[in-house]
Order: structure tokens, then C-alpha cells, then sequence
């Protein structure tokens, strides 16, 4: 077995061992890189030199006794919308395509000894559930190259699926954490609204904006996430509060536990397969013990409603900064500030990036606010209530993260309500702030990842990683990574 | 509901060239029918989450960027200062 097919937390014992090297460790996976990377498209931007050298300033560390982090050495994929000191950002748009921030993510600072391979690929700020929108170039499914990877964090997704990365990071607005997860394979966790720090994360819509885990394995993905949670004066919204290590406190008792179903995420434009893996995945945690009853959430079905009001109300306001004085491109040749604005945002943002701004834009304007967005925020509330209201009665609710497995490139992308139908799973949480963790859970008949998604209340990622835990001992373990040709 | 894509434009400072105006007036307006289908709800809604409410941090001088670091990102610069389009005769 080669170093790059190891899990975060098996690289971690054999630093610890002696028995292998960060440098070895980010060799490895930068031979991977070069192997499949023209095939998967999973970067921006690759930092091999970067990478070695933190990888033997780690290991002099090690050798001289120097306190290090768990994850220390380990390699690591950082989704091009989180602020990398001294590194290229660009959030996969042409408007950052040459932005270099001087300043690094709070998350950044926190995994300061892990072994940074590269930038991941997106879709253009974050927008879009199939990586298709990205300036640079698309990026493929690893386990069927002419499918998507899913979005927004597909090239996060991808680099974990294909062992281009043990770890990476991704963020998540309306489940672009979970939607690639599923789609190739992979653990992806979205927490806890204020849980991590979004300081350095170029913002898309800040009230449901959270960055979050990819891993091979449960155990990894917590690992990852104790060392990126946590208060951050930088982030007002973060929360006060303390947080266990998670990976210590990771079991597979299900014992007691109660799963809600909610049947309104197993209905209409849910594929057969889906729910059938999905319905079996609950089988399994019901064999160790946990109880399984039905629920509803009755205001689903307006969830993405709600989702696009929110979200894109936000972003207009967000991406206005993006208007070529201060950094990024600036359109050449223009007369006046006006004129500069408008050509500089016209020839950097795509499509679909314009899309949701002048969505946003409407939805605020002068005799359609109360109509459109504060209807949007008077649904989140509701939509909240009725999570807390199915949380006395249930620990945990399962459902699909997507309704089908991956699409094919190109399939959706001239129908943006056909690519946002994918993300109909996924949105509610973002909307009601609470975490929510994708595990596979089987494949479909074209022979694709499926995706189980477990939900919790506020701060109960420990719940749900154990039972993802559970469910991930008594299955023998996730897929191997595939071989890509 | 008709959208006035041209208008929209305008406010959110992006021009949208003829030949695709069509084509985004469609998607905004489908979009927008889609979000049609929200049910009126009475109740207010509250900005800020009782459970959770911000603090501000305390207003303290500490180290920051220094010039040469904020203007290497600037598309252009000159005496320590961006540069923008006459914007006063």
C-alpha cells in the first residue's frame, strides 16, 4: 500500500512511529498528483516546493521533540476560496485570478503544521453543485471521469476520492460540502453555523457560510474538524463555547439512539436506488441498536425557495466589493468609475456568478423585499422551528444528501433549476444552522457513490459522527480509492 | 413576473450584452416563479439568534497589514496610493 492510500490518522501514528516522514508522506501524494491530476482536474493550484519544504520543517520539529498538532505532516487540500498566505486564491473566478492574500484563513492558521498540496478547484465563489462554473477548468468524478464531482467543493471532494489528498477543506452554503462528498465517495462534514471561524473565507452568504471536513474515514474527518473549530475574535458569529476532541470521544454505540425519517426527503425526484440504499444504511444502525421512527418537515418543499432569496440577497451585497480598484482583475481601457465597475464585474464574473447576484439584487429592491426575501427569512425561521420541534422526539434524522448520484458533465448546466434541484437535501440545514455529515452508503446502478446524510441539533457533531462511525465499522469500512485511467 | 433584466443590471453595476439578456430574463424569471410557491407567513422575523448573540470585539490597536502588502494586489499603484479613473474634473 502506498503512502497516499493511508488515511489522515494512519499517517499520523506512523509520523508518530517514526515509521514514515512528512516529507515521504507529501511525496507520495505529489507523485499521485502528477499520476492522475491531468484526468481529475482536482486544483487550482498545485504547491509542491511549498508542500516539501513544511513537510521537512515538520519533521526537524519532530526530531527535536518540539510539540506538534495530531494532523501534524499530514497533506491537506485547501478549497480556493479560503485565504492562503503568500499562496494564489481565486475562488476559481477570472476576477481573483491573480489575488494573493497577504493574510491567511483563521482554519489556516489553526493547521499551521499540516502539509498544505494544494488549492482545489470550485465552481465559480462557491455557486453551483457540480464544479462545471470554475474559470480554470472542470473537474472530473474520479470514479467515472465523464461525471460530475458535485459542488461547490468538487475539487476538494475529488482530490480526497482520488488519493490526490488524505484531508481537505471545503465550505459549505446549501450543501457543498455534503453534495461532492456524496458524489465521489467521501466523509464531508458541514457544522455547526458558528462553530468555525469564517474569517479569510471570501464570502458567498455569510449567515449560512461554514467551512468543514473531507476524509476517507470517519475518524479523519473529526480529527480534522477538533483542529478547526473554535471561538475567533476575527469572527463575530463564531460561537464561545468548548468543544471535545472528537476523534478521542469517537465510538460506533448506537445503542438507544433515535433516527428520524423524515418523509418529505423521501418522496418525489427521489431516485428508487437512493432511498433504497439509504433505508438500508438505517437497517444497519438499527441492527446496533438504534430505533428508527417516521417524521415530518413540513416546509421543505419551499426549503430552496428560501435558499435562493437568502442566499443570493447576501451575495449581491457580498460580491460588491469585487469592482477592480483594489485587487483582482480590473477590465483595461476604462473612462470613468462607472464605466470601470460595470466592465471590470461584466468581464470577471461567469454566468452563473451574475445569475445569483442580480437575483440577490432583485430580491432587495424597492417593492420586492417583503415579497420575496423577508418571506425567505420568515420561512428560515419556520423551518428552524420545525427542526428543533422533530429534535424532541428524534437524536439524529437520516436522509439522502442527494436525491441520485452523480450527473453527467454538461447535463445540467443550461437549466440552473435542474442543477439547484440537486441540492434540495441539503439546503434546510444551512437554512436552520445545524451540522450535517455525508457518508457513502452504497453505489447505484451506473455504478456511482450514494450519499446518506445525518443531521443533528446545534453543536451535535459528536452524535453524528458516531453514528456515522458506527455505521462505517459494522459495513467493513469506505471504498477504496479507485484506479483512474 | 416580468424582470426588467436590463434594470437589474444597472443596480448590481453589470452589463449584459443584448444577445443574452434573453436568455437570463428566462432563468430569472423562472426562478423567481419558483420562489412564488412560499407560503405567507405572518409571523416576524427575529435578525439575531437568542441563542447564539454576537459580541463585538473590543476595539484594541494591534499590528496589521503593512502598505507594501495591501498595494501588491492593486491592478495598479503609485506613490503608495491605488489608482482609479478621474473621477473629479
Amino acid at each position: 500500500m502506498e503512502l497516499y492510500e493511508m488515511t489522515a490518522a494512519e499517517l499520523s501514528r506512523m509520523m508518530q512511529a517514526g515509521k514514515c516522514s512528512a516529507e515521504e508522506a507529501a511525496r507520495s501524494v505529489l507523485g499521485r498528483i502528477d499520476q492522475v491530476e491531468d484526468k481529475v482536474g482536482a486544483y487550482v493550484t498545485v504547491t509542491g516546493e511549498t508542500a516539501l519544504e513544511k513537510a521537512r520543517e515538520v519533521d526537524g520539529k519532530r526530531a527535536k521533540g518540539e510539540k506538534l498538532s495530531p494532523l501534524a505532516g499530514v497533506p491537506i487540500a485547501v478549497k480556493d476560496n479560503i485565504c492562503t498566505r503568500n499562496v494564489l486564491t481565486t475562488c476559481s473566478s477570472k476576477m481573483l485570478y491573480n489575488f494573493v492574500p497577504p493574510y491567511n484563513a483563521t482554519v489556516m492558521d489553526k493547521l499551521s503544521d499540516l502539509v498544505v498540496v494544494g488549492k482545489a478547484n470550485m465552481d465559480e465563489f462557491a455557486m453551483g453543485s457540480s464544479c462545471e462554473t470554475s474559470y480554470f477548468h472542470k473537474t472530473a468524478n474520479p470514479h467515472g471521469l465523464d461525471y460530475v464531482p458535485g459542488g461547490s467543493s468538487g475539487g476538494s471532494a475529488a482530490a480526497v476520492a482520488a488519493g490526490e489528498a488524505p484531508l481537505a477543506l471545503g465550505s459549505d452554503t446549501g450543501g457543498s460540502i455534503r453534495l461532492p462528498a456524496s458524489f465521489c465517495g467521501v466523509v464531508g462534514l458541514k457544522p455547526t453555523y458558528g462553530s468555525v471561524s469564517r474569517y479569510g473565507l471570501v464570502a458567498f452568504a455569510s449567515s449560512l457560510d461554514q467551512i468543514g471536513p473531507f476524509g476517507r474515514s470517519v475518524e479523519d474527518v473529526a480529527m480534522l474538524y477538533s483542529a478547526i473549530c473554535g471561538k475567533d475574535p476575527m469572527d463575530a458569529t463564531s460561537a464561545d463555547r468548548a468543544y471535545p476532541d472528537f476523534a478521542a470521544a469517537l465510538c460506533g454505540d448506537v445503542q438507544g439512539l433515535r433516527i428520524g425519517l423524515p418523509r418529505e426527503y423521501f418522496g418525489k425526484g427521489v431516485e428508487e436506488e437512493t432511498r433504497r440504499a439509504v433505508m438500508d444504511a438505517v437497517k444497519v444502525l438499527e441492527k446496533k441498536g438504534a430505533c428508527v421512527k417516521e417524521i415530518s418537515l413540513p416546509s421543505t418543499d419551499y426549503a430552496l425557495s428560501a435558499y435562493y432569496m437568502i442566499s443570493s440577497a447576501e451575495a449581491s451585497s457580498n460580491l460588491a466589493r469585487f469592482d477592480g480598484v483594489k485587487y483582482g482583475f480590473r477590465a483595461e481601457g476604462c473612462e470613468g468609475l462607472t464605466e470601470l465597475y460595470e466592465r471590470t464585474r461584466s468581464e470577471g464574473f461567469g454566468d452563473e456568478v451574475k445569475r445569483r447576484i442580480m437575483l440577490g439584487t432583485f430580491v432587495l429592491s424597492s417593492g420586492f423585499y417583503d415579497a420575496y426575501y423577508k418571506r425567505g427569512k420568515q420561512l428560515q425561521q419556520q423551518i428552524a422551528a420545525e427542526f428543533s420541534a422533530a429534535f424532541e422526539g428524534c437524536d439524529v434524522i437520516a436522509t439522502p444528501t442527494s436525491p441520485t448520484t452523480a450527473f453527467r458533465m454538461g447535463e445540467n448546466l443550461g437549466d440552473p433549476l435542474k442543477m439547484y434541484a440537486a441540492d434540495i437535501c441539503t439546503v434546510t440545514v444551512n437554512i436552520a444552522g445545524l451540522p450535517g455529515l455525508s457518508i457513502p452508503c452504497g453505489t447505484g446502478a451506473n455504478g456511482l457513490p450514494l450519499g446518506l446524510q445525518l443531521i443533528g441539533p446545534k453543536f451535535a457533531e459528536q452524535t453524528l459522527l458516531n453514528t456515522a462511525r458506527a455505521y462505517e465499522i459494522e459495513t467493513g469500512g469506505f471504498r477504496a480509492i479507485p484506479e483512474i485511467h | 413576473m416580468k424582470i426588467d433584466i436590463q434594470h437589474i443590471a444597472k443596480l448590481a453595476r453589470l452589463s449584459i450584452p443584448e444577445e443574452k439578456a434573453p436568455m437570463f430574463e428566462r432563468q430569472m424569471e423562472e426562478i423567481v416563479a419558483m420562489c412564488e410557491n412560499m407560503p405567507e407567513i405572518t409571523a416576524d422575523f427575529d435578525p439575531v439568534d437568542p441563542a447564539h448573540p454576537m459580541a463585538l470585539r473590543r476595539d484594541e490597536i494591534a499590528p496589521s497589514f503593512s502598505r507594501e502588502d495591501i498595494l501588491r494586489n492593486a491592478p495598479q499603484s503609485q506613490a503608495g496610493c491605488v489608482v482609479v479613473p478621474r473621477t473629479v474634473e
